[in-house]
């Protein structure tokens, strides 16, 4: 296909990474926010080609990895009940709570459904009244406009057996988290493009000023990364710090606005807790109380009480911060792997441990 | 997780009340809630979809590009969902 032999002509990513080492005058720390960009980076190994001029630090961006143990063990709690249907996107499945995981609540005769979008596990709880349907609500901006309009749909419908477990998280306040961190090494970050698609970019502006980082809003495919990735540099080794849009294609500064208004309507901003790193202010949505029905922490007895800690033997929370790289966690590989997970970012194709054990990186420079 | 899949507007409706359509991804069609491109995007056209919802208008050979890419990198196990949940 045309398109697909110009985007695969080597010659321009040869051309892109030589300019970005023809640029450093010396080697940064970039973070790219998105776990799909981490995926890309890993397997087609652009950190590898760009050792001496970027170093690569993988964030957070992967919705199944920051999703806390708690709520985790809230989904297992109420997929055991036998009143309920629990709906999820499919990553989560195997995600490790406490005792188990959803896939294994399943074979215990959980009703525990994938369903590709919100809408289907809404067409669920329309086909079977006599169940409680419950859809896990995880992910970052990207997905709270299809999660917000199942709830407003619900009361639209007049639905009396659909709620929603909400896990939903938000980029900004996490890359303020991080840059306010004592340990924190990132200089510049390629900010995720489909994040941006929906929000704009004007919430990185203050942040991109404040801590004199270039943000570039950046797409998944191994020649968006690299220009992103030679964007930021330029601007590092300019002294400049602002927001660029290397997304043009999908991305405009003020975001989709009808999608930003439903999710204003049904979600307020909350304090919540990120896997592996905390708790963060504000860093996340949580319904509003004139959607409480739909809320099923609150309409489920017990669960919004449950309170899980994490376990201390993962190191996801430095992994995720980009503070360890995966192959220095002592679990790695050994008794953390991608059929026996530790910690999120082992499950998800999207986390960085996974994408490091999948593309053989198990020590830096080791990609076979 | 938050891949979005470019496919083509085939047809625009309304279920109920809510702007629905249906998108052809490379041959797998499916339904798609348009409410939030609903004013700038007309059948023909190209959106990127994100878990069943289009987020935003591209254009077609962009759209193209990047489907061929996706499925390059093997990375539409999005489609796969779709297909085994299509009727």
């Amino acid at each position: 296909m045309k398109y697909l032999s110009e985007y695969r002509d080597p010659k321009v990513a040869r051309a892109l990474v030589a300019e970005i080492k023809h640029t450093a005058t010396r080697r940064w720390v970039l973070m790219e926010v998105c776990g799909g960009q981490t995926h890309t980076i890993v397997k087609q190994g652009l950190d590898e080609l760009l050792g001496e001029a970027v170093e690569m630090v993988h964030g957070p961006g992967c919705p199944v990895c920051v999703t806390p143990l708690e709520q985790i063990d809230k989904a297992l709690a109420l997929a055991a009940r036998p009143d309920v249907i629990f709906t999820s996107f499919g990553d989560m499945l195997r995600v490790p709570g406490s005792d188990c995981d959803l896939l294994q609540v399943r074979a215990r005769g959980g009703a525990v459904r994938i369903v590709y979008s919100p809408l289907d596990a809404l067409e669920l709880a329309r086909k079977h009244p006599d169940k409680e349907v419950v859809f896990f609500a995880v992910g970052f901006e990207t997905t709270a406009p299809a999660n917000a309009m199942a709830v407003w749909r619900a009361k639209e419908l007049g639905l009396k057996n659909f709620s929603v477990l909400v896990s939903h998280v938000t980029v900004p306040p996490a890359m303020t988290a991080l840059l306010e961190s004592a340990d924190n090494r990132v200089q510049g970050f390629l900010a995720a493009g489909h994040v941006c698609t929906i929000m704009g970019w004007t919430e990185y502006e203050p942040i991109a000023a404040k801590y004199k980082v270039p943000i570039v809003v950046t797409g998944f495919e191994p020649l968006d990364i690299l220009e992103g990735m030679l964007l930021a540099v330029r601007q590092l080794e300019e002294g400049r710090h602002e927001v660029e849009n290397q997304y043009v294609r999908s991305v405009r500064r003020d975001g989709n606005q009808p999608a930003q208004d439903l999710v204003s309507r049904v979600f307020e901003l909350v304090d919540r807790n990120w896997r592996g790193i905390g708790p963060i202010p504000r860093s996340g949505l949580g319904v509003r109380a004139e959607f409480a029905e739909f809320d099923a922490e609150r309409r489920f007895a017990g669960v919004e009480s449950i309170r899980t800690a994490e376990p201390a033997i993962c190191r996801a929370g430095d992994v995720l911060r980009g503070v360890l790289k995966p192959f220095d966690c002592p679990a790695f590989g050994a008794a953390c792997t991608p059929e026996h997970p530790l910690g999120a970012p082992m499950v998800s194709s999207e986390g960085a441990c996974a994408a490091y054990y999948n593309y053989g990186r198990f020590r830096s420079g080791s990609a076979v | 997780m938050c891949l979005g899949i470019p496919g083509r507007i085939v047809e625009m409706h309304d279920t109920q009340g809510l702007p629905m359509g249906v998108v052809d991804f490379g041959g797998v069609r499916r339904e798609v809630c348009l409410a939030y491109v609903k004013d700038e995007i007309k059948p023909g056209d190209y959106a990127i979809v994100h878990v069943g919802f289009a987020i935003s208008k591209v254009d077609e050979t962009e759209a193209k590009r990047t489907f061929e890419v996706l499925r390059e990198m093997s990375q539409l196990d999005e489609l796969d969902w779709m297909k085994d949940l299509l009727p």
